[in-house]
């Protein structure tokens, strides 16, 4: 099995140039538990990759360690060839690594735009000093910082008339859209999305998928999903690699994946003896 | 008819009201207030004390859905059951008068008396029957009030309130009424120290009529403005400016120097909100320590310009000020530091251990050579010219008018600064971070460095807050910075509502002024704190003044650069 997910990674980077992230060996443990053993994955430039496993197969904790919440117990993650092992998670962020949360989190008592706004905060550069006296800089910083938020509210779909809206106010659709846009207003490389079709109907998760394939079209963005169910992901990636008790079982495009006897047992063997 | 439910839900609630009018009455709240006078001769503050219970829950009861019939009835029943208890506790009480002095030492004859309304020639049991009839009669009119339509009820409201207002001012407008030669209006409005009928009349129709009419003046004055031209409404704004300036600048002139007193004391509660405000409103870090950077800011600035503290420099207060301001903001980072992984009550824990170490602190024996212990430091001059200087047009300025000026400034700055910063890169990631500190990690937020920053600015505010302080009582002590300053503060900040400007300000005059209305009050503030505090958490949680960041924010995003559109600071600051 691992021979051939190495073969298809071959394949893959030689296409678009080398990896935008690479993690090797990556394992975490946390008091003596086992969440994540010995894990190799690399993300290509421009694609969507995903991850699924069943639930509690170690997926959030990796998500976790590409996005500097936790560091890895051993191994290595390196981001266009920075080292995120052991830094900051407000660092990641200004690396271009953004991430939306399967249980949705907001600034719920912040409005629409704000929140919009907070996640722009990476690209701008205004200090205190220079908010008091308002200097004609950063008055332009703050005009095309909520210009460019509306903009993006318009990209995911959320209605004008809402910016103002508190975003605990907003429907929970538009609150996942929400989520995104904040992530995208850091001008992300990576975008990490963690279950981004977490309690939707299938209509709604089949507006979410295309949303998604839009986003790496027209925004040149590289995104990786997390999912559990594995068909949200079929129709979308490019690649997918699945997760059992905190291990790599599997790794390939999707026909390959759906056609994988370890992953058919990892999923139907849970599904049978639930 | 009313359910049976809501029949007995309102016989409860009737017993509660009781149980507090009876409350009211052993306290003593009811005997201290019998002698201001409300409407002289008819009603004095103490009777509204004891019926306020049965119009509030005549109202509450009355809310309920049903026929205005059943809605009536239910009020009654509240009423009477109120009524009932009380009136068999005062016979209670007059049967065993003498006995009872010794536990419950307010319930004196005098008291009773009052209550009994022995002064219209009641016996007892007459007087416990007619208190059982007004307060049924009390709780069934605030029920029709509750039950009429909403501009009458907003009328008789209002017209309730111009009365109770006008007697609570009576001890500081009617000597100013007299002052300024206006001797005729004040013998009209005021008997002995009450308002005659006819004024209370006047006063309820007048109050009425304005509070009733309110909401349809308020739509046609917006609707005239939104149409007004940009150019219109610019000079309106100006005007409004000019006359608010002028307002402040002759205020201390117009109320005299006890208001002024009072002005003051509202002046320092409002800048230590303005400074908490960024630390608790803004950044969602509890501090219940803020008390440490008044007394910092204040023994920094006794130190620095007292000719007799341990310095001994004898600088002037404006060239201390910097020094004592950079000092504080250090201070706010020294105790910022260790606190930073902590979140919600045990940041709040240690900060309240922080303010208790500094007031042990600055009575200490060992600090004595320098702090001067419990006696602290004495002669710190006054900060413009010897406590006494002149002023265009209003003339010399003494006393507390000459902290009132430069407070009033320092006020402005504050709100200024404050609002300054709400808009801004700085304060979204502050409110992020109050939101959710991991979630403003992942976005990018340096956590650690605006942490720091809210403590350190938070500091700087408070130290000047203390600095002011200083010069005001030209001396301190430490017995002036303990808990209740961080506590009062707070609760300043929470009635006001989290992270609103104009929230602070009214909650320090509702807190910090109207107490200073009622002289009487003083033994029973915290009381009246602990209560109105629960009141707000329960009916308005979000605070008096809600914070309208959303509004602002709006203006914001859609270019609302043009002078039209900024808000009123913008003007004050004068690059608009």
């Amino acid at each position: 099995m691992s021979m051939q997910a190495s073969s298809d990674l071959t394949q893959m980077s030689d296409s678009d140039g080398p990896p935008l992230l690479v993690a090797r060996g990556v394992t975490k443990t946390f008091e003596g538990l086992v969440a994540n053993r010995d894990i190799d994955f690399d993300i290509p430039r421009h694609s969507i990759v995903s991850i699924i496993g069943p639930n509690g197969a170690g997926k959030t904790t990796f998500f976790n360690q590409l996005s500097g919440v936790y560091h890895p117990t051993s191994g290595t993650i390196e981001f266009e060839g920075t080292s995120l092992s052991s830094m900051a998670p407000h660092l990641v962020a200004t690396l271009g690594v953004a991430r939306t949360y399967q249980n949705i989190r907001l600034f719920q008592n912040m409005s629409v735009l704000a929140n919009v706004m907070v996640g722009r905060h990476v690209r701008m550069h205004g200090q205190w000093y220079g908010a008091i006296g308002r200097l004609a800089g950063i008055r332009r910083e703050e005009d095309d910082a909520s210009r460019h938020a509306l903009e993006l509210l318009e990209l995911v779909g959320i209605r004008r008339s809402s910016a103002d809206d508190l975003a605990r106010s907003l429907p929970y659709g538009d609150q996942r859209r929400l989520e995104v846009a904040r992530a995208l207003a850091s001008d992300p490389k990576l975008l990490l999305l963690d279950e981004p079709t977490a309690g939707m109907n299938p209509g709604e998760t089949r507006q979410m998928t295309d949303f998604i394939a839009r986003l790496r079209r027209d925004l040149q963005l590289t995104i990786l999903l997390i999912e559990h169910d594995m068909k949200v992901v079929m129709g979308v990636s490019e690649r997918i690699t699945v997760l059992d008790y905190g291990e790599k079982i599997a790794e390939g495009t999707p026909a390959e994946i759906r056609a994988n006897p370890r992953v058919i047992e990892a999923y139907l063997g849970k599904q049978a003896s639930a | 008819m009313p359910t049976r439910t809501d029949l007995r839900s309102a016989v409860s609630a009737g017993l509660v009201a009781g149980v507090v009018i009876i409350y009211l009455m052993a306290v003593g709240i009811a005997a201290v207030f019998s002698e201001r006078q409300v409407v002289t001769g008819y009603l004095t503050l103490g009777r509204v004390m004891l019926i306020v219970p049965a119009l509030g829950v005549g109202y509450l009861v009355a809310g309920r859905s049903g026929s205005a019939l059943s809605r009536a009835v239910l009020a009654l029943v509240a009423g009477g059951a109120a009524g009932g208890l009380f009136s068999a506790a005062f016979l209670a009480s007059v049967a065993l008068s003498p006995g009872i002095r010794h536990v419950l030492i307010r319930i004196a004859a005098p008291l009773l008396d009052f209550i009994g309304f022995a002064d219209l020639g009641f016996d007892p049991t007459a007087g416990a029957a007619l208190n059982l009839a007004l307060t049924a009669a009390v709780a069934l009119s605030a029920g029709l009030v509750r039950i009429a339509p909403a501009a009458t009820r907003r009328a008789i409201v209002g017209g309730a309130g111009a009365i109770l207002a006008l007697t609570m001012l009576e001890p500081f407008l009617r000597p100013r009424l007299l002052s300024f030669g206006f001797s005729d209006f004040a013998r009209f409005t005021y008997v002995s120290h009450g308002l005659s009928v006819t004024s209370a009349a006047a006063t309820f129709a007048i109050g009425g009529l304005l509070v009733g009419f309110w909401p349809r003046t308020r739509g046609k004055v917006r609707a005239t403005l939104a149409a007004a031209d940009p150019g219109t409404r610019s000079a309106l704004r100006w005007a409004g400016l000019l006359l608010a300036i002028v307002f402040f600048y002759t205020l201390p002139w117009l109320s005299g120097s006890f208001l002024t007193q009072v002005l003051v004391l509202v002046g320092f509660y409002v800048l230590l909100g303005l400074g908490l405000n960024i630390v608790v409103g803004y950044a969602g870090l509890l501090d219940l320590g803020y008390v440490a950077f008044y007394a910092v800011g204040a023994y920094f600035t006794a130190l620095m310009t007292s000719p007799t503290s341990a310095l001994g420099w004898g600088l002037n207060f404006w060239v201390a000020l910097p020094i004592v301001v950079l000092l504080s903001a250090m201070v706010g980072l020294f105790i910022g530091a260790p606190v930073l992984r902590l979140r919600g009550d045990y940041l709040a824990i240690v900060t309240l251990g922080f303010g208790e170490i500094a007031r042990v602190l600055l009575g200490a024996d060992a600090l004595k050579p320098w702090l001067g212990g419990p006696t602290g430091i004495l002669s710190v001059p006054p900060m413009i010219g010897g406590g006494t200087y002149t002023l265009p047009i209003i003339g010399e300025v003494t006393g507390p008018a000459a902290t009132y000026f430069p407070l009033l400034g320092f006020c402005l700055l504050a709100a200024f600064v404050a609002h300054r910063l709400k808009y801004s890169r700085t304060g979204r990631a502050w409110n992020a971070m109050r939101e959710d500190e991991d979630v403003a990690q992942a976005t990018g937020i340096n956590i650690v460095n605006y942490k720091l920053l809210a403590f350190a600015i938070g500091a700087s505010v408070g130290c000047i807050g203390g600095a002011i302080y200083a010069t005001h009582l030209q001396g301190v002590v430490p017995g002036g910075f303990i808990l209740l300053v961080s506590i009062t503060v707070l609760a300043v900040v929470v009635l006001g509502g989290m992270g609103s400007i104009p929230g602070v300000i009214v909650g320090a005059f509702a807190l910090i002024g109207l107490p200073e209305m009622l002289r009487e009050f003083a033994e029973y503030k915290l009381l009246v704190y602990g209560a109105v505090l629960v009141a707000v958490m329960l009916l308005r949680p979000e605070g008096l003044v809600p914070d309208a960041s959303r509004r602002a924010e709006l203006e914001e995003a859609r270019g609302g650069d043009g002078p039209d559109r900024e808000p009123m600071l913008e003007v004050i600051s004068g690059d608009a």
